[in-house]
């Protein structure tokens, strides 16, 4: 992206939104919510377009996150903003119980996961002394007062939730152009090769893994500290992957904006419009949306939007 | 205590037999397309809505409702062949979200239609017990469906062994192009087995119907069983899924029984990475690379 169009954007984002959005409680906590998702559609879209590993588990390590960080809170004694980094890091640790599943592809591995994302479900729920059971954890201490800036109001929620999704789009394109990405590349169009040249595919595909892991349990860090309340059914719920899986394909998965975008657009559109029009079962649109990007651009919207020719986004142009 | 292993090892047995529907279905359209339809377990679900509607609306007994069932599932099963079947490219990854997205189609659409409620059937009969040997327990439900699970997994079987469509179906599933060149049309066997997948997937939702309870939010878990039994089973083998959904059941309900019924999910869940990762071709299967 060229430095003027990133400052736009950053404007944008920082200013004009506020600016707009600010006093209608509602609506930014509508977008703080997608982007919530779109984290974890980032974190995701990483380790599917550049792992070539598609999960339907990533809701374990967001619950992990949140668990790790609220814990740490509450019966360590941290202060928020650290225990919020410490909890992707313990995310990207529980990451490693799941790498036995490296060795398995495409269907095998989708599914290893979400049998992960189950067992992680349920032993929060069975851990009664550490978790709280079934019955959750109850007021989770708020984001801090920073610089004379509350950010546990919902405006402050919103600067958290949209510098951490920034920097998780930072962290991607750094991990993209390194010899790294080019590596993960090289991999995505034949492993067996990539393998005889001397990569260790498989030290990479754990290490998109944790990263991936990381940035999805700072994001079930956050949200617990924004709504101050967890419960395991809440945490681990299918739903976190769900939603960061139609954000990411409706964006695009292998952009780099593309799952933000995604998620910004069908999470906001699900809620204000087809919420309002179908109160129960609304979701239904989003897996027609699902379907239709399959079937008529697998690539995404960035991607259609560039073919269309009237956004020629750059991004789109280099996936 | 040995009277609860054996109480709890005859309801994993009758379990296993729906549960063998499920995972059959499940796995034919894998060996013919290989494609992990994602909604299949929402199939089953929607089998189960049906004969709730038929039973409400038309005051239909479950059992009367099937060829209903078959109808409505075959097709949305059929529906689901013809959008899989047009994926270009990577179909690998995309048939994955394309059903995937299906699941959830089909998940709301119930929601919207029959509401959140939890429902089994009114019909009496379906849930007198049965008592066997003066220990054993069972519903008559469970008696039933485990009898016809049985049936259509053996008819089933023969189906695939004896009859030219069956084979068909194999020939593509151990090799398309050479199939294709013995005169075999893979899309004729690729419907056949979505079509087939839909009428097992109907006789389970059925089953589940009246043996147990249906409710939305039921499908997905529903699709991991089936693919934890597939697994189990190891790719092509009928009587392996048969086994693997038994295996399954077992685990299940002895787990409930020793332990707890919170631990019910988790037990089969562990089962299934074990086996995945220690035993790569499955308990029952012939020996073959994962992916």
């Amino acid at each position: 992206m060229k430095p003027v169009r990133l400052i736009v954007v950053l404007l944008f984002c920082y200013g004009v939104v506020p600016l707009v959005l600010g006093h209608d409680a509602y609506v930014i906590g509508l977008v703080v919510s997608a982007l919530t998702i779109a984290g974890v559609a980032l974190a995701w879209a990483m380790l599917g377009n550049l792992g070539g590993m598609v999960s339907f588990g990533h809701a374990a390590f967001f619950g992990v996150g949140a668990y790790a960080s609220a814990l740490l809170t509450m019966k360590a004694g941290w202060p928020v903003l650290p225990a919020m980094i410490a909890a992707g890091v313990v995310a990207a640790v529980a990451s490693i119980a799941t790498m036995p599943a490296l060795r398995l592809k495409g269907p095998y591995f989708a599914l290893a996961i979400l049998a992960y994302a189950e067992i992680f479900r349920i032993l929060a729920t069975e851990l009664k002394s550490v978790t709280g059971g079934a019955a959750g954890i109850l007021s989770i201490p708020r984001l801090p007062v920073l610089l004379g800036f509350d950010l546990g109001t919902k405006l402050g929620g919103y600067v958290v939730v949209l510098t951490l999704v920034l920097l998780t789009v930072l962290g991607y394109h750094l991990i993209r152009r390194s010899p790294h990405g080019l590596a993960l590349k090289a991999m995505h169009d034949s492993e067996d090769a990539t393998r005889v040249i001397g990569v260790n595919a498989t030290a990479l595909k754990a290490m998109m893994l944790a990263v991936s892991a990381f940035f999805t349990g700072l994001m079930g860090a956050f949200n617990a500290h924004y709504i101050n309340f967890l419960e395991p059914d809440y945490a681990f719920a299918g739903l976190w992957t769900t939603l960061a899986i139609v954000s990411a394909i409706f964006g695009g998965y292998r952009t780099l904006w593309g799952p933000m975008v995604g998620a910004l657009a069908v999470y906001l559109i699900d809620q204000l419009v087809f919420k309002a029009v179908l109160p129960q079962g609304h979701q239904i649109i989003l897996g027609a949306l699902l379907g239709i990007m399959v079937l008529f651009s697998p690539g995404g919207l960035l991607p259609l939007l560039a073919r269309l020719g009237r956004n020629p986004s750059k991004e789109a142009a280099h996936a | 205590m040995l009277e609860l292993l054996a109480q709890s090892s005859f309801s994993g047995l009758l379990a296993g037999a729906y549960y063998a529907l499920i995972a059959l279905g499940l796995a034919l359209v894998f060996g013919t397309m290989r494609v992990i339809n994602l909604a299949h377990g929402e199939l089953v679900l929607l089998a189960g809505y049906v004969a709730y509607g038929a039973e409400t609306k038309l005051g239909l007994d479950p059992l009367a409702s099937i060829p209903l069932a078959v109808a409505v599932v075959g097709l949305t099963s059929v529906i689901v062949y013809v959008l899989v079947s047009r994926i270009g490219k990577d179909r690998e990854l995309n048939s994955l979200i394309l059903t995937f997205g299906m699941g959830v189609i089909i998940t709301n659409a119930v929601l919207m239609i029959w509401s959140a409620d939890i429902h089994s059937t009114n019909v009496p009969w379906y849930h007198d017990a049965v008592i066997l040997g003066d220990t054993l327990f069972a519903m008559q439900a469970e008696l039933l469906f485990g009898a016809i699970g049985l049936v259509t997994v053996g008819a089933v079987w023969w189906w695939l062994e004896k009859t030219w469509y069956g084979r068909a179906v194999r020939a593509v599933a151990s090799n398309r192009d050479a199939a294709k060149l013995m005169g075999i049309n893979p899309r004729t066997t690729e419907v056949l087995s979505f079509a087939m997948a839909g009428l097992l997937a109907s006789l389970a939702g059925v089953a589940l119907y009246t043996g147990k309870v249906i409710q939305p939010s039921l499908g997905h878990n529903l699709t991991v069983k089936a693919f934890i039994i597939t697994v189990l089973a190891g790719m092509g083998s009928v009587p392996g899924v048969l086994l693997g959904a038994v295996l399954l059941g077992i685990v299940e309900s002895v787990t409930v029984t020793v332990a707890s019924s919170a631990l019910q999910e988790l037990a089969g869940m562990v089962l299934f990475l074990v086996v995945l990762l220690v035993m790569p071709s499955g308990l029952f299967g012939r020996a073959r690379r994962r992916g």
